[in-house]
């Protein structure tokens, strides 16, 4: 079954990734076509740009090579590559056709390497956010590209004065400045740019007075003030998405102007109202689609009743209560995303919602205090398809009204949700006995049980989950034999057993090697690459990095007391007393650090 | 069989130095843009003759494609084996099989 599904894919691929897959094989068959001159200049653009990125990703890439793509490429993308650096550049540079330059996080780049594209009048993109390196030096190469609509430049060493000598871009229409110390002298140069669609001034210096000369723009739709002292915001007809995150707010959107910018989207995440009720006014929240709320200090939510067209809402750690939840219910229809992770919630509040939320499917109920009884409500909600219960006091079952015996499941009342297809139930108090229950739940994709109680008994149950894609179960108490005879579903993709201390080495190989399409989480399968992309973008640093963090791990106290030799895994958890097994949870760690570096069995490697 | 219900079920695919590869229909019809082309309604050329021109594909290549249709059909209906591309032709094989939808 899952052989079938692999070669459906394999034949599902065209001629032409087979071709592209073909040619950057390896640096031979690079050479075998990297002469081809004409054909190249004849190659049209998307395949030239398919094509040039499958060998950057497969690091056969190199400065020389690019010279063959300077009349066919018009999209690079090299974010997050170190080693691109001016010898890079001095060949991008004569790349004739090229419209975006992506060199986010490209930390080799230096103010002297953009020389090379200064005057490129082609390029209409450059993104060079991160690039630690640049500050009002490099920038004077970026004002010499005249036609620039979009510039990301934010988290790089630029200074109030530099950012000041940007508005000779006229043409800009993105402009992303976050992290940089934007003050108001330059939002005052800034003015002349009015086709601004998009700013971004996370973390600036500006205040009120600059916030003020944001209407200037009368095309601005996107906003970004978080992190910043502004408190009031003028009225700004065009604005669509508002950021104004850990921000204290007096007011916004205020003036004389009928028209009112038609917001849909609005992050509030920790914000402080001056005045919750004149800040959320009717005709500012009437559009709004998505709100985040979370760690929001307001207790005052009566502003929800008029979010009629609200669809995604994030109210996590945010001071909701089972009293104000009614004021979501009235404004439930279009939900589709409600996040009341890490509130005051309980079971009443879903009772409240229940009937109200027809089109919910996606609910976060983590870290609240919701108990079985609130699986009667969720399964009342007919569109549900992702539920996180992690961290609540979730049983699996309930006893029925005056009785103490009488055990009824209560995961089974999920079985109503057919669209149901990803149940976190992490940390909770889910044991065998409900866990077994679940497999009514038939359309389950992804399932979380990370728990120190689960067995054996669990992971057997899971066979019969047919739709299951990925199942986690870190921590759970599973001897090797429970592994040994775990047939996984036909769909399994990916089996999390991160924590489960009592397999040991030989038996994870082994099971890796009777299922090579799963990809198995687990401390003995950490350092093996796991697919071929990763074997080849492992570069010396990386590996170094690695080994350091297992190092530092080593050194923590206690682990080393009781060394056993990994056979001993092989017995069964019963000839142990409990103290025996938390000694051995910790022994288990130092053991598998010991191995780590050691010589891995065949089953572990790769094929 | 009569010449008409032969002519019916292969096609003509000629490369641009006249050289021509007769392939099933069936075969052909891998490619998208032939598909098409023999399947447009109205009085094209192609679909009265069965016979399609591509003056930019040289005879080489229009071979691995024809191959390749045939490998096509032979995988859908479940025999798995490699198709080998030689890194000399992928950039030509590569052009050809993107204006063919293939």
């Amino acid at each position: 079954m899952i052989g079938a599904g692999r070669s459906e894919a394999e034949g599902r691929r065209g001629l032409v990734d087979r071709c592209i897959d073909a040619a950057a094989g390896s640096a031979e068959s690079v050479e075998k076509w990297r002469r081809q001159r004409r054909t190249l200049e004849r190659l049209p653009t998307q395949l030239a740009d398919a094509l040039f990125h499958r060998l950057l990703r497969r690091g056969l890439l190199y400065p020389t090579l690019l010279e063959v793509f300077q009349h066919c490429v018009e999209e690079v993308d090299l974010h997050g590559e170190n080693y691109v650096d001016a010898e890079w550049m001095a060949y991008l540079g004569a790349f004739r056709y090229m419209r975006i330059l992506n060199l986010e996080g490209c930390r080799g780049i230096s103010n002297s390497s953009l020389w090379s594209i200064t005057g490129m009048t082609t390029l209409r993109e450059l993104d060079l956010s991160r690039c630690t390196r640049i500050t009002d030096a490099g920038l004077e190469h970026v004002l010499s590209i005249s036609n620039l609509e979009k510039l990301h430049i934010s988290e790089t060493k630029l200074t109030s004065e530099g950012i000041r000598r940007l508005s000779s871009l006229v043409n800009l229409r993105v402009l992303n400045l976050g992290g940089l110390p934007v003050n108001d002298q330059a939002m005052t140069s800034l003015q002349v740019l009015t086709q601004l669609e998009y700013l971004d001034l996370w973390g600036s210096k500006i205040t009120d007075q600059g916030a003020a000369m944001l209407n200037m723009f009368p095309k601005l739709n996107y906003l970004n003030l978080a992190w910043t002292s502004v408190t009031k915001l003028p009225n700004l007809p065009a604005l669509v998405c508002l950021n104004i995150s850990n921000c204290t707010i007096y007011s916004i959107f205020e003036g004389d102007d009928t028209v009112k910018a038609p917001l849909s989207k609005l992050f509030v995440h920790n914000t402080t109202f001056f005045d919750v009720d004149e800040a959320f006014s009717c005709e500012k929240v009437c559009y709004l689609s998505v709100l985040d709320l979370s760690y929001s200090p307001i207790c005052n939510f009566n502003f929800l009743a008029n979010t009629r067209l609200l669809e995604c809402l994030d109210l996590s750690f945010s001071q909701m209560t089972d009293g104000l939840i009614d004021l979501v219910a009235s404004v439930g229809f279009n939900l589709k995303d409600l996040n009341l992770s890490n509130t005051k919630v309980t079971s009443q509040a879903l009772c409240l919602l229940a009937g109200n939320v027809p089109n919910l499917e996606r609910l976060s109920l983590s870290k609240t205090s919701v108990d079985d009884a609130s699986l009667q409500y969720l399964s009342m909600m007919p569109s549900l398809r992702i539920i996180d219960l992690s961290k609540t006091s979730i049983k699996g079952f309930y006893y029925l009204e005056g009785s103490k015996l009488d055990k009824t499941s209560s995961v089974a009342l999920l079985q109503n949700l057919v669209h149901l297809e990803n149940l976190n139930l992490e940390e909770t108090q889910v044991r065998d006995e409900a866990v077994h229950d679940l497999v009514m739940l038939g359309g389950l994709k992804y399932l979380y049980l990370k728990s120190d109680f689960l067995s054996d008994i669990s992971l057997n149950a899971m066979s019969s989950l047919t739709n299951l894609t990925y199942l986690g179960l870190q921590g759970a108490v599973l001897t090797n034999q429970g592994l040994y005879l775990f047939r996984p579903p036909a769909q399994l993709h990916v089996l999390d057993l991160r924590g489960c201390w009592l397999l040991s080495m030989d038996n994870v190989a082994s099971f890796c090697k009777d299922f090579p399409l799963i990809e198995v989480k687990h401390e003995w399968v950490k350092t093996l690459p796991t697919d071929q992309n990763v074997q080849l973008g492992s570069s010396p640093m990386h590996r170094t990095t690695q080994e350091e963090k297992l190092k530092a791990k080593a050194k923590k106290p206690g682990q080393s007391q009781c060394r056993l030799k990994k056979d001993h895994f092989a017995d069964e958890r019963i000839k142990y007393s409990r103290e025996d097994l938390l000694e051995l949870q910790f022994s288990s760690l130092s053991d598998m650090l010991a191995n780590l570096h050691t010589v891995l069995p065949k089953g572990l490697m790769k094929e | 069989m009569s010449p008409e219900m032969k002519k019916e079920e292969t096609v003509k695919l000629i490369s641009a130095e006249g050289f021509e590869f007769v392939v099933d229909k069936q075969a052909a019809m891998v490619s998208q843009t032939i598909r098409n082309m023999l399947t447009s309604p109205g009085n094209f050329s192609e679909t009265q003759l069965g016979e399609v021109t591509f003056p930019e594909i040289s005879t080489p290549i229009l071979e691995k494609i024809c191959q390749y249709f045939y490998w096509h059909l032979q995988f859908a209906s479940g025999k798995e084996t490699e198709f080998h591309i030689e890194p000399e032709i992928t950039l030509e094989l590569m052009m050809a099989a993107n204006y063919l939808h293939t």
